[in-house]
């Protein structure tokens, strides 16, 4: 499996669960007065907890570390697609909220919300 | 001191063949204790826990997520008699969170090196909450040979014969499956034990029949070709995970005793038909593990992947629906999904469908799980099968003067328990 580093600008070491060394792509882009953060897992890359796995507890870190107010981030989490034949390692993109009193809620992007809000994906068709 | 190791029950698949296996992680953990440290062992899955007997400290040991509903219940009644309980093991690592609500005290990781320190803790009345040993594994080389003095043998014993010791030659997995939480586990480098250490364990075992639960052997071809030559001498038959498929690889295998192996089958492809081929040209068997209701699966193709299985002759297959067990990327994707309609631990035992296949209804999924399992064994029973392959390692073990014949003591029970013989009249 190969994962393409289009989907981040840096790889973003986090603690995991239980303090788990654990590593994520990151792409931040700032439009509007708004930051827009996609988290990327990495899979074999990443030795620790999946982003999903994190949460919320690695949009606060990424928040930390970044200067962001975490309330005014769209939050994005990305499977890469990594060239397989197992159709659950197709890329997907879910835009993630958390809340205090209730489980985070998901919501599938298409790829062309995914191109509006970020740009072009790595397997975004070309332009015409 | 007295410590009271228990591995909690859990409830069989309806309609399988029950087979109760020695565990392997709690005589692994007891094997990390401190020699002043008197054990008792109960395996609730053949015995009755005896909450009366006397303890200085309860440890529940759990692998799997259909037992920590169970070792919970338990932890609350010792916790009222003024006990304190701590939990280890796998499915005390996937379900660590939920078992910290029950538990004086949570070990995550391996215990190798660490228990004098939590017995310290005890007994000093300063038993932590969580001992976080993820990110601290032990030296391989200090994982010795396993308590198996704590099993009471004879509990492990069907009609006579013995069952299989589980042994391990090996921690961690270089591979990170999409139902596996072994990589979250055990950690993604594969760590062989040294082969000196393997040897002395094997020469401890009184039994000529063994499981090798390593995840995967097939993780370091090298390693693998030494393992298999050191076990030629012993002349033990066992049962394992997949072995790499490479002649000379099988080719000692075999001459090491392999039996028959668990071989994932995914698809109905001519690599597959060919993999099983070749267990069969060197004499080991297969066991087909058989995972339904993945995304990519339509109804039509478990049913030819069914037909595919009675096509290249399998030995066994054991049927599994995809259960999202936390920690593994199958549950980070049906969670975010909002697929996942049933988190009672209970239910999560790999037949009972927890989540909406992208294909069928869930019902439907069940459906065809218990399809799958009539259809393979429709013609030749689950039983009739593994007397089969029983029957093949006997005949081999017979040949090289290997041969237990069964103790007779023990043909009217099972597993501790009266034979139920049925007369016709």
């Amino acid at each position: 499996m190969n994962l393409s580093e289009n989907y981040y600008d840096e790889v973003f070491s986090f603690n995991g669960h239980w303090e788990i060394p654990s590593r994520c792509g990151l792409r931040i882009i700032r439009r509007s007065g708004r930051s827009y953060v996609m988290v990327t897992e990495l899979y074999l890359d990443n030795p620790g907890t999946s982003v999903t796995a994190a949460g919320e507890s690695l949009l606060m870190q990424i928040c930390r570390a970044k200067g962001l107010d975490p309330h005014e981030v769209i939050y994005i989490e990305c499977n890469p697609d990594m060239n397989s034949k197992l159709s659950f390692y197709d890329e997907a993109y879910f835009r993630v909220t958390f809340s205090r009193d209730h489980p985070p809620s998901y919501r599938q992007l298409s790829l062309e919300e995914v191109a509006e809000l970020l740009g072009p994906t790595p397997l975004s068709p070309p332009a015409l | 001191m007295k410590l009271k190791l228990i591995y909690p029950k859990w409830e069989k698949l309806k309609g399988q063949t029950t087979f109760n296996l020695p565990p392997h992680g709690p005589v692994a953990f007891a094997a990390a204790l401190p020699d002043y440290v008197e054990v008792s062992f109960t395996d609730e899955n053949v015995e009755e826990i005896n909450f009366d007997e006397p303890t200085d400290l309860v440890a529940i040991s759990m692998m799997l997520s259909t037992q920590v509903k169970r070792g919970w219940a338990i932890a609350a009644r010792y916790r009222q008699q003024g006990v304190k309980v701590l939990f280890g093991g796998i499915s005390t690592m996937l379900h660590a969170e939920e078992t910290l609500l029950y538990a004086d005290s949570v070990f995550l990781g391996e215990a190798e090196g660490s228990m004098e320190q939590v017995l310290e803790d005890w007994r000093r009345g300063e038993l932590k909450k969580v001992y976080n040993h993820m990110m601290r594994q032990p030296p391989i080389q200090s994982v010795g040979p396993a308590r198996r003095d704590l099993y009471k043998q004879e509990l492990y014993n069907h009609k006579g014969v013995q069952m299989v010791d589980l042994f391990h030659a090996s921690r961690g997995c270089r591979y990170s499956c999409y139902p596996c939480a072994v990589s979250y586990l055990g950690g993604r480098i594969f760590r062989p034990r040294p082969m000196d250490r393997v040897v002395e364990e094997l020469a401890t075992i009184d039994n000529n029949r063994l499981f090798l639960v390593d995840n995967s052997l097939a993780q370091n071809k090298a390693w693998e070709m030494e393992l298999f030559r050191e076990m030629i001498p012993f002349r033990k038959k066992w049962i394992s995970h997949t072995i790499e498929d490479d002649p000379e690889v099988l080719d000692l295998a075999a001459q090491a005793g392999a039996w028959y192996v668990y071989q994932a089958v995914y698809d109905t492809s001519d690599y597959i038909r060919r993999r099983v081929k070749r267990y069969h040209d060197y004499g080991i068997g297969v066991e087909g593990t058989v995972l339904l209701g993945l995304d990519n699966q339509t109804e039509d193709d478990i049913r030819r992947l069914i037909d595919f299985l009675l096509e290249i002759d399998l030995d066994l297959a054991e049927f599994t629906v995809m259960t999202p067990f936390p920690h593994t990327k199958g549950y980070d994707d049906l969670l975010r999904q909002g697929r996942i309609f049933d988190f009672d631990w209970d239910h999560y035992n790999a037949g009972q469908v927890v989540f909406h296949p992208r294909h069928f209804s869930s019902e439907r999924l069940q459906e065809l799980y218990d399809y799958a399992w009539a259809t393979f064994y429709g013609e030749e029973s689950q039983e009739a099968r593994m007397f089969r392959l029983f029957c093949k390692v006997a005949m081999r073990e017979m040949s090289e003067g290997t041969y237990r014949a069964r103790n007779r003591a023990l043909a009217g029970k099972s597993f501790g328990k009266d034979v139920q013989r049925s007369l016709k009249g």
